[in-house]
């Protein structure tokens, strides 16, 4: 098992971390405007799911990942879309109806994926590459960890001091953040939460989904039933760990990550200890981490609260 | 703009016809997937019907594959009704698979009279402790129970890959196909017909059934966990010590998603697999809710997934649609229901008054 | 005599079957506060929600200024002039105080505090309020949480001021502050309406619109009435008279020595709270919410945590013991939230009749006996004239004053010995007040030791043997209701302790 402490091995860890966290970030920083907003939004695993199959379809078809990707958002705008009707309309319980459309989800995936199978080989195609940025990349150690990544990877964690900034400085994010805090605040003033709510929702559903089209371009050639592997709920925890604050959140993500990427390395050096107990670290991890973190304090007010004017 | 008004008081006529117009719906929203996938609908829709109750032996078969979800579905109804949002019926139904395995593997040549309820009692009590645990971890440290089920889930499924794929309970010579050894006799559970592999799993399915109607109907505990899911602080200030009901309902939960598993292992299989099972606990999920909660609700929506589980298979003989269809139309039904059940409480109104 | 600013002729507004204002007609001159006087119930949020724009009348007119004004949301009534100070804060805890008033107004995509700081401060050197525009409304006094309250009306230029209850969290002196503030208001030529139902503010007003179930009874100069005359318009009769029972009280009963229990923030909730309630006797605690009645009622009820101290029923020390057992000692307790800690709102009268008792006293083997649960709601419901359409009715569906009824039902017969009552008047009518002043009085003659938090001085004045009063967590003093005066009261509340007579 010490193999994997090697430089090398450390290395290449810390380096697969980063691209892998992209993939938690993305959708991390969507659920954390989501929730925000007053929406717990239990989807996200769902969510993130479509986003793989159709940038897996639209890559398939097209070959431009740049399509792949903004055609996975469009699905994510679809299910935030969906979910956003459910919660903020109907008013259905926000866990029952994420949970349940992580369900519809999978199911649709599944069916829409072996439809297009039928019974042959799925096709598949090449990942993208890494856009190192010259000069940086060369700096010792951190230059490959931090500098020779995916485009995505450096806009997802640009990401997160703007959305700090956003919450904490802008008029749209301030309006959000009533609107998880004290919808009667906006109401007085005549301003829509429900407006507020679909955006946080829409703009949080396109981001995971972003992720997971992330997932499928840089990581695998073809799609799997059930590929996410639990990394849309690793970005839930995210957040909640991170104590709705982006910065820390982003920490949560990078936790999970390190572990995600100890965990694929351990299968592929071969170790001695069974590689699925490897497999089990990131999901141990975040039970560990809620149990670590006791404080909820940044939980916004009235999440997961249906609102009702009036 | 929309507005969702409550109504005071609904009819059960206007609920019934609530879920059969959502049933409805899922059907047709179903029909316009097979259409999408260019298959035809009405072959689609008879084989399915065919192979779901198309010969006594095709409904007798449709009651089988129901039964593991009469028990997920009922995990979910003890869960969900004091609105613990667990997820783990699909982990705690492997647990007790993996429980009553295990006790198998000491039970040697015992009687089926003694071994079989030994390994109900062993599963049970696998499935009860991983529900227990994640209500601990609730109760204890304020752990949200959907992450730590959710994620418990993955921990479980690795564990059995691990035990399966060349790990101590391999069959020799089969690493490959992630399976145990198959199980002797006196290990099965009895049949009911023959032919059939009905068994008695099934009927203690619908006594499982009863008794959770009993308990949240007539019981103590069933007040406690209604009131649970309705209001806690005001058990809480009535000195009702809510840690305990929270725990009982995981272990209530968590034993009956195992009796799923000891269902598909030792009533069906006869081995311990690691593809059969998978699906059933989340499908529970799905029936729970469909059943509106409730015990009997769960029990016809069983019989109605299992239905379509067990036509899926002929459908996909006899036409070109795949049997994923079904997970798909169960995720298209449950949307309906549930927007069937919010809209039948409440009336909704187009109002013109604006806001920015 | 200048036209009226805000004028309201023949408004109508009914929700469902529910007619909420009928007929109204009043208005209000700038430089005036014309105060809306009535129960709980009467009507005085609805036309305060019609005048702001949250939503339309059925029918009639609102004048503003001499001109018809139809309003589609609350945004354009703030537009015109017409501010609204609200009951409950309407504020973010998370935003500064400057946010929480700018929000909603700014049309750049980054909010420019500069311009709104400057004028948030003249408008605070102008009012006299002292709060720094950049404290988070978190860490905000409840007193400074209401002029924030207040800043967010001014920000905006009103000529036209509702306040919705305003005094109902204050203290005495913060009360005065505030009235201090209406004057200056009224000096600058505002038009003030003051939505109350406190007598001693009633009679501070220039004006006073009486309504009673929806309809103004009558308006009055309030140089020129009294206020038996304007209760007696509120209420329709005239009230019973208050029946205090001076019979001496017994030996002690409850016991508390040295209380004290941790709150949030390193701070106490409760502070070396030491007092003796006896047999037969009502104890008041007067003060504002948020001083220390709840962990009071809760710590003596078992529901939260002693930290140090004792608590003695009958020489048994109950401090540590859980809830149920010292329900079952023969303690009742009537919290301060009805639909949250009281009842299940969706659970049925004779369902939430059992709770607590549901695994003892009405538990028959393994299942719970059904006949004596609905025996007992029946019983319940006729001697505690409780309107509902059955037993199986949710509480949920009843009004204010039936849910508390219920929840006196259960609670009274099981105080044997002890009766906490937590707020229990609050938001109900005059009927039902009387009717829980009766029972209280009843539980008194029967010997058990009552303890009453309340906000309504007037009640506990009527109703007490004794009054103390609580101020962030620690007891000020304790006086006897017969010899002491509101100004005592008042002082004690605002912090200065007395010589303390357990």
């Amino acid at each position: 098992m010490f193999e994997l402490l090697s430089p090398e091995i450390l290395m290449s860890i810390m380096i697969a971390a980063v691209g892998v966290a992209t993939v938690i970030l993305l959708a991390a920083m969507g659920e954390l405007i989501t929730e925000r907003s007053g929406i717990w939004n239990m989807g996200v695993e769902g969510t993130m799911l479509s986003g793989c199959l159709i940038a897996y379809l639209v890559m398939v078809g097209t070959g431009s990942p740049v399509m792949a990707a903004l055609v996975a958002m469009i699905a994510g705008l679809v299910s935030g879309l969906l979910i956003g009707f459910m919660t903020i309309t109907l008013r259905v319980d926000h866990f029952v109806t994420g949970l349940g459309f992580n369900l519809l989800a999978s199911g649709l995936t599944l069916f829409w994926f072996r439809s297009y199978v039928g019974g042959g080989k799925p096709p598949s195609y090449s990942t993208i590459d890494k856009s190192a940025i010259p000069g940086l990349a060369d700096i010792p150690v951190l230059g490959p960890i931090l500098f020779d990544q995916h485009l995505l990877t450096y806009i997802a964690f640009l990401s997160v001091p703007f959305i700090a900034f956003f919450l904490r400085r802008t008029t749209l994010g301030l309006e959000t953040r009533a609107a998880g805090e004290n919808p009667q605040f906006l109401e007085a003033k005549g301003l829509s939460v429900s407006n507020r709510q679909y955006s946080a929702l829409l703009v949080g559903s396109a981001l995971t989904a972003l992720g997971g089209a992330f997932l499928m371009l840089a990581f695998a050639d073809q799609f799997r039933p059930d590929i996410s592997g639990g990394r849309g709920w690793l970005a839930i925890v995210a957040v909640i760990a991170g104590n709705w604050k982006p910065v820390r959140t982003m920490i949560a993500v990078m936790v999970f990550a390190v572990f995600d990427s100890v965990a694929v390395h351990a299968q592929g050096v071969g170790v001695d200890v069974p590689y699925q107990f490897f497999l089990m670290l990131p999901y141990v991890a975040s039970i560990l981490l809620l149990v670590m973190i006791r404080s909820r304090l940044g939980q916004p007010a009235k999440l997961g609260v249906p609102y009702l004017r009036h | 703009m929309i507005e969702i008004v409550p109504r005071k008081s609904t009819g059960w006529h206007t609920q019934v016809a609530a879920y059969l117009v959502a049933l409805v719906l899922g059907f047709a929203t179903s029909a316009l997937l097979i259409k999408a996938g260019g298959a035809s609908v009405a072959e689609g829709f008879g084989a399915l019907y065919e192979g779901a109750f198309g010969s006594w032996e095709a409904v007798l078969q449709s009651l089988v594959a129901a039964t593991p979800l009469i028990f997920t579905g009922l995990a979910t109804v003890i869960a969900f009704r004091a609105e613990i949002w667990s997820i783990g019926q699909e982990g705690q139904m492997f647990a007790g698979a993996m429980c009553g395995y295990w006790v198998s593997l000491y039970l040697g040549g015992a009687p089926l009279l003694l071994a079989v309820p030994i390994i109900i009692f062993a599963a049970m009590i696998g499935g009860a402790f991983l529900g227990g645990f994640c209500g601990w971890l609730k109760t204890q440290f304020q752990v949200n129970e959907i992450i730590s089920t959710v994620m418990l889930n993955y921990v479980i499924i690795y564990l059995l890959s691990y035990l399966l794929a060349g790990g101590p309970w391999t069959e020799e010579g089969s690493t490959s196909y992630h399976q145990t050894p198959v199980l002797a006799d006196n290990f099965h559970l009895p049949l009911l017909v023959d032919g059939v592999k009905l068994h008695l799993g099934f009927i203690l399915a619908l006594v499982a059934a009863a008794i959770c109607w009993v308990i949240l109907k007539k019981t103590p505990l069933g007040f406690e966990i209604r009131a649970l899911g309705f209001n806690p602080t005001a058990l809480r200030f009535k000195g009702v010590n809510v840690t305990r009901t929270v725990l009982v309902v995981m272990g209530l939960s968590g034993a009956l998603s195992a009796m799923a598993g000891v269902s598909e292992i030792f009533g069906v299989n006869y081995r311990l697999r690691g593809d059969v099972m998978v699906g059933l606990g989340f499908t529970g999920i799905i029936v729970g809710m469909i059943g509106g909660l409730n015990p009997i609700g769960a029990v016809i929506a069983a019989l109605l997934f299992g239905a379509l589980a067990n036509g899926s298979l002929y459908m996909s003989v006899l036409s070109d649609i795949p049997p994923s269809l079904v997970p798909a139309m169960q995720g298209i039904l449950l949307l309906f229901f549930l927007s069937a059940s919010v809209l039948v409480r409440y009336s909704i109104r187009i109002k013109r008054f604006t806001h920015v | 005599m200048t036209s009226p600013i805000i004028e309201a002729r023949k408004l109508y507004k009914s929700f469902g079957k529910v007619q909420a204002n009928r007929d109204i007609s009043f208005s209000v001159n700038g430089g005036e506060l014309l105060c809306l006087f009535g129960e709980n119930g009467a009507g005085k949020s609805t036309i305060s929600a019609c005048l702001t724009g949250l939503y339309p009348p059925d029918s009639g007119e609102i004048l503003f200024k001499g001109k018809p004004l139809r309003m589609k949301s609350p945004a354009e009534a703030i537009r015109q002039g017409i501010g609204l100070v609200h009951q409950h804060f309407v504020l973010v805890p998370d935003f500064t105080v400057l946010e929480n008033i700018v929000i909603g107004s700014e049309k750049s995509l980054v909010v420019q505090y500069e311009e709104a700081e400057k004028k948030l401060r003249h408008i605070c050197a102008n009012y006299g309020i002292e709060i720094d525009p950049n404290t988070l409304v978190r860490d905000l006094s409840v007193g400074e949480k209401q002029w924030a309250e207040l800043l967010k009306a001014l920000y905006f230029d009103a000529d036209v001021l509702i306040l919705d209850e305003p005094t109902a969290t204050l203290d005495i002196e913060n009360s005065k502050k505030l009235f201090r503030m209406i004057d200056k208001l009224k000096a600058d030529g505002i038009a003030l309406i003051l939505i109350s139902h406190f007598l001693d503010e009633v009679m501070q007003a220039d004006r006073v619109a009486v309504l009673r179930h929806g309809a103004v009874v009558g308006i009055k100069r309030t140089a020129e009435t009294t206020p038996e005359e304007l209760t007696r318009m509120m209420v329709g009769r005239d009230l019973e008279p208050k029946l205090r029972d001076n019979s001496e009280v017994g030996e002690p009963r409850l016991v508390l020595e040295n209380v004290t229990v941790e709150g949030s923030d390193q701070l106490l909730a409760l502070n070396d709270v030491s007092m003796t309630i006896h047999h037969g006797e009502i104890l008041g605690i007067a003060g504002v919410a948020g001083n220390g009645q709840n962990p009071l009622m809760e710590v003596i009820s078992g529901i939260r945590t002693l930290a140090s101290g004792r608590i003695i029923l009958d020489g048994i020390n109950i401090g540590g013991m859980n809830a149920r057992k010292v329900k079952d000692m023969g303690l009742g307790h009537i919290p301060d939230d009805r639909f949250v800690a009281g009842l299940v709102p969706e659970m049925s009268i004779e369902e939430n009749l059992i709770l607590g008792d549901h695994r003892g006293l009405y538990a028959d083997g393994a299942l719970i006996d059904f006949g004596k649960m609905r025996l007992s709601a029946e019983r319940a419901i006729k001697e505690f004239q409780i309107s509902a359409p059955s037993s199986e009715t949710p509480t949920g569906n009843l009004s204010g004053g039936n849910a508390q009824r219920v929840i006196l039902a259960r609670e009274i017969m099981l105080a044997t010995k002890v009766l906490l009552a937590n707020q229990p008047t609050r938001g109900l009518d005059v009927g039902v007040i009387e009717y829980i002043h009766k029972r209280l009085l009843e539980k008194r003659a029967q010997g058990v030791a009552v303890l009453i938090a309340s906000s309504e001085l007037e009640d506990l004045m009527n109703l007490c043997d004794r009054i103390g009063v609580l101020f962030q967590g620690r007891l000020m003093g304790i006086v006897d209701a017969q010899d002491t005066s509101l100004e005592e009261i008042g002082l004690l509340m605002a912090g200065q302790p007395l010589e303390v007579a357990a």
